[in-house]
């Protein structure tokens, strides 16, 4: 990420008279608003101050070092820049969000290192700009943006090298995917031929010009020729089209695993810096579209281009005068569907915007329809699907007249040069200037030239279609994994054993979540993780399990760097419940096996007997081969968690991690979790994020994490006796505990004079 | 992502608070746990752990109470931000050195119910909500010019005078305006859905740098602007 923008000379001068001698420029970024107007303005921080330069002015300086609290503010419609200068918050500048919110948060965390250092006396006129390696959204050499999610700018990216891929791709299929360019050839071939064997039937049997008909078996011969010639082609046609399947398929299928393959691969922060409907395009539409590229718009593309170049020069000699006839209508028909196709285009695109939108609409009525029942809002939902439906209705009929209109009319244009040619070759044939086959030969060989001027206009929209997904699919078979077994990694058998020294990790590298972390955890143990959200529980389970690698310092494993064992013994030797679970769709006892898929039926029960879930998953009529997931039976919460921690321990992890596994769950279920918990922690070594102080209590050993650093470990005991963090939470517990309990006696006893005043009031009545 | 997930667990916990109804406002339970400290202390009872129930609660609330004229004064402050003074319900006055204003409708009604802050920091986190202003107007002159100084800042949709041009490029739009804040030129993706047509015939467009811009009325547009802008309608 750029850091350090060039100043334009004039505002360099200023800076470079406001700076003192001693003064180093460390980061220069443009700020964009101004007093309410756009400006082109620059900050700079050198390492002590900050400079506001606009149009060749100073605007304001602040001292750096001194001043606290920097931060970004995301507004409406811009971020601004904050600092806390001589004790008093002040905003420094404005600026749009998207481009320089990413370069304003790693200034905010350079000032506070200078700040930092300069606290521990390090002298900070030898500290060096920090840099980022963030991707910029934008081309730097084009400053358009990238394509979405990726580093690709389709105006700059190197076309050469992604045809180069592509080829190298084709190994194997690409005698198949030759074979449409054969049949080419051979159509165009014949293209020429057939309109020259029917101009000399017309000649010389039809209607020859000196009045002589040949003989009959040359006639013959003519449509016997005809009609092998057009068997031919079909039967090349049909070969083709098989031949091209084929040779499609296969190589889709190929793009399609090796996609596959590589997204599995790679690492969670590489998966999650997309959306999961970005990937699934990039496996499913983007090798389409480069599929019907390759196998039938290039051979397309490449007959057009031929006949093209060959039809011109034959015209040419056959009579140079019919052949600029040609020309009369290409510019205008070349312009025209220039301009319609975006107008079609737009057309298109705002009926399919209004269907999906009646589309969504309906999706979600239907989706909330016992919202709808319960509020009786039937009335409003049928006017507002109704409203949406005539819109895309009353937009597909203007489109279907337009185009109606249209095309029709395009094609006539299009005609006009044929019309021309008739109407000369007419008065060629009239003037015994021209035979009429010779006129026939010439009409049809006009009519090849504007098949390919038509798809001209075509070619440069589907080659950067293609070139965007191909790009696109390239970018994700290229990506190094970030997180990697070493070359020759362990496979150790875990004890439990868990070390974990300094280690220091963001996942934007300037924005630390954890900050020098050191926990010994030992075989065995259970560990309750508490702290406030964004402290760093999650963050530093996933460290454990490496689905991140550290920044800073090491995690081990009975006395192994996790980085030195191989991620398939690591993970094959933790269970992992997640307070979100997620069954896939299978029967419960394929989702119970999942870490183990040749699980014995013994350990499936006995895992799910463990996780008490065996009772429950016994009441359904079909056991363990009950459907679940997204078409099955639809499990509640607790059920769903209780299969959750049955798959994780089917395999006897030696390691347990409980990402908030109780949370959000009723008492009830919360018992029954708790209980399957208990038996499950023994002889393991067990990390608890928890909120419940009944799972907290169970821990061997509590850790309270606060912004990213161990503020307290020790048991519960400790922890109380203590009075730190932990201690206050539980009191505030309790202290509302209480409150409930009175507030509830308050209520009952409220209640019960109440009932005793109305008693006495009827027995007073009744006296 | 981080922030994401930051968000995520942010809500949850929330929606974990509610749960356990309205939690202990800060200030209050550490006064009651100072309270409790004074008293003859009782370990057992303390390593008790009978009564621990529930989940423990992570954030903290604060009561937001209405502000009025009576009870807030708004001032500039050094930074020229917006200070306040505020006199709590039960009299103790609270000073805030920054607070953020904030408009709960900012598009459909933005002079009213405006929502005072404490500003985000790192080591508190996100900030809570102060009290709320119904009206702009139940404050005098000199400080709604305050107000309206601040939410400009905060607020910022310059509106479009003239469209110059828009182009079609590889699915994205690159506009060439002019606006109330001068001459700007910025790219959308997506125009259909990120240009909002309100039901008061106001537009609300979006581009692909968080830029936010208005038209308040396309009829009152010139027609070259207004044709470019048609199709996307």
């Amino acid at each position: 990420m750029k850091l350090m923008y060039d100043l334009p000379e004039a505002d360099k001068a200023v800076l470079d008279a406001a700076m003192d001698g001693e003064e180093k420029l460390m980061y220069c970024l443009p700020f964009t608003i101004y007093e309410d107007k756009f400006v082109k303005g620059y900050m700079a921080f050198t390492n002590t101050t900050m400079y506001k330069i606009l149009d060749g002015k100073l605007l304001d300086t602040w001292p750096i070092i001194g001043s606290s609290d920097f931060k970004t503010e995301v507004m409406y419609g811009c971020c601004g820049f904050y600092a806390k200068v001589n004790g008093s918050d002040t905003l420094i500048c404005q600026f749009v969000s998207g481009r320089d919110l990413p370069r304003y948060a790693v200034i905010v965390k350079a000032c506070e290192i200078l700040n930092e250092q300069h606290q521990k006396k390090v002298d900070i006129k030898t500290l060096k700009p920090i840099t980022n390696s963030t991707p910029e959204r934008f081309c730097p050499k084009c400053g358009r943006p990238y394509i979405n999610a990726t580093t690709i700018c389709p105006y700059c990216m190197d076309k050469k090298e992604i045809y180069k891929k592509l080829f190298a791709m084709t190994k194997g299929i690409r005698l198949m995917m030759c074979f449409p360019f054969v049949v080419a050839v051979f159509s165009v071939i014949f293209q020429f031929v057939v309109p020259w064997v029917e101009g000399k039937a017309i000649n010389e049997y039809i209607n020859p010009s000196n009045g002589v008909h040949g003989p009959m078996s040359g006639f013959v011969v003519i449509v016997i020729a005809i009609v092998s010639i057009d068997l031919f082609q079909r039967a090349l046609g049909v070969a083709q089209g098989r031949f091209s399947a084929i040779a499609g398929n296969k190589f889709t299928l190929m793009l399609k695993t090796l996609l596959y393959e590589k997204l599995q691969s790679l690492s969670l922060a590489s998966i999650q810096r997309r959306t999961t409907g970005d990937l699934m395009g990039r496996v499913n539409n983007d090798t389409s579209v480069m599929q019907t590229f390759v196998v039938s718009q290039l051979p397309t593309y490449f007959i057009q281009a031929v006949t093209f170049v060959l039809a011109l020069p034959v015209l040419a000699v056959m009579n140079w005068r019919m052949c600029l006839f040609v020309f009369v209508p290409i510019p205008l028909v070349v312009f025209i569907v220039a301009k319609v196709w975006d107008f079609v285009q737009d057309r298109n695109r705002k009926l399919w915007v209004l269907s999906t939108r009646t589309g969504y609409l309906l999706h979600d009525i239907l989706n909330g329809i016992r919202v709808v029942k319960c509020f009786g809002q039937e009335e409003r939902e049928i006017e507002r699907f109704k409203e949406s439906s005539i819109r895309s209705s009353d937009q597909s009929e203007s489109n279907a007249k337009i185009f109606d209109t249209i095309f029709p009319l395009l094609g006539l244009l299009i005609r006009f040069g044929s019309y021309l040619i008739l109407l000369y070759g007419n008065m060629l044939v009239f003037h015994r200037e021209m035979e009429l086959g010779t006129l026939h030969q010439i009409n049809s060989y006009a009519n090849m030239v504007y098949a390919p001027l038509m798809y001209i206009t075509f070619i440069p929209r589907t080659i950067s279609t293609f070139m965007t997904s191909a790009s696109k699919v390239f970018e994700i078979l290229e990506e190094e994994p970030d997180v990697q077994d070493i070359g020759l990694p362990i496979d150790i058998s875990i004890e439990g054993e868990i070390d974990v020294k300094n280690v220091t990790f963001g996942y934007e590298s300037y924005n630390p979540v954890l900050e020098n972390v050191s926990v010994h955890i030992n075989p065995g143990e259970m560990i309750g993780i508490v702290g406030h959200s964004g402290s760093g529980k999650s963050t530093l389970i996933n460290l454990i399990m490496r689905l991140y690698d550290v920044n800073e310092g090491e995690i081990k494993i009975d006395e192994v760097n996790i980085k030195d064992i191989s991620q398939t013994a690591l993970r094959g030797q933790m269970g992992v419940v997640l307070q979100e679970t997620f069954l896939f769709s299978g029967t419960i006892q394929d989702n119970i096996r999942y870490s183990k898929p040749f699980a014995t039926e013994e350990e499936v029960i006995r895992a799910a007997k463990a996780a008490n879930a065996h009772d429950f998953i016994m009441k359904m009529p079909e056991g363990y081969n009950t459907l679940v997931g997204e078409k099955g039976y639809s499990l509640s919460g607790g059920e769903r968690q209780r299969i959750a921690i049955a798959r994780a321990i089917i395999h006897d992890p030696k390691i347990l991690i409980l990402d908030e596994a109780t949370a959000s769950l009723d008492t009830e279920t919360e018992k029954l979790i708790q209980d399957a918990l208990t038996k499950l922690v023994k002889n393991r070594t067990t990390l608890a994020i928890a909120h419940r102080l009944s799972t907290l209590r169970n821990a061997d050993k509590l850790l309270v994490l606060d912004h990213g650093r161990v503020s307290e470990f020790g048991t519960h005991a400790e922890l109380l006796k203590n009075k730190g963090i932990y201690w206050k939470l539980v009191m505030a517990q309790r202290k509302m505990n209480q409150d409930v309990e009175r507030a509830q006696a308050e209520k009952a006893a409220a209640e019960k004079a109440a009932a005793e005043k109305a008693a006495a009031e009827k027995a007073a009545a009744g006296a | 992502m981080a922030e994401d997930k930051k968000k995520k667990s942010a809500e949850s916990e929330k929606a974990d608070d509610k749960e356990n109804k309205k939690a202990a406002a800060p200030e209050k339970t550490d006064d009651e746990a100072k309270k409790s400290d004074e008293k003859p202390k009782d370990d057992k009872k303390e390593l008790l752990d009978d009564d621990d129930a529930g989940d423990l609660i992570l954030e903290h609330q604060r009561e937001s109470i209405p502000l009025t004229r009576e009870n807030a004064v708004f001032t500039r402050s050094k930074g020229n931000l917006i200070s306040l003074k505020l006199t709590k319900p039960d009299g103790e006055v609270e000073e805030f050195e920054r607070v953020v204003v904030m408009r709960a409708f900012p598009i459909s009604n933005p002079d009213e119910f405006l929502s005072v802050r404490e500003p985000d920091t790192k080591r508190a986190g996100q900030g809570h909500e102060i009290g709320m202003i119904r009206h702009m107007s139940d404050f005098d002159d000199a400080t709604q010019k305050l107000f309206l100084e601040e939410l400009d800042r905060r607020y910022f949709s310059p509106k479009l005078i003239k469209i110059l041009s828009v182009k079609d490029k590889f699915g994205y739009l690159y506009w060439d305006a002019e606006t109330t804040s001068g001459h700007v030129t910025f790219i959308m993706n997506n125009p259909f859905s990120n240009i909002r047509v309100l039901d008061d015939g106001r537009i609300i467009m979006h581009d692909i740098d968080g830029n936010v811009f208005e038209i308040p009325d396309s009829s009152k547009l010139d027609k070259t602007s207004f044709k470019k802008i048609e199709i996307y309608l």
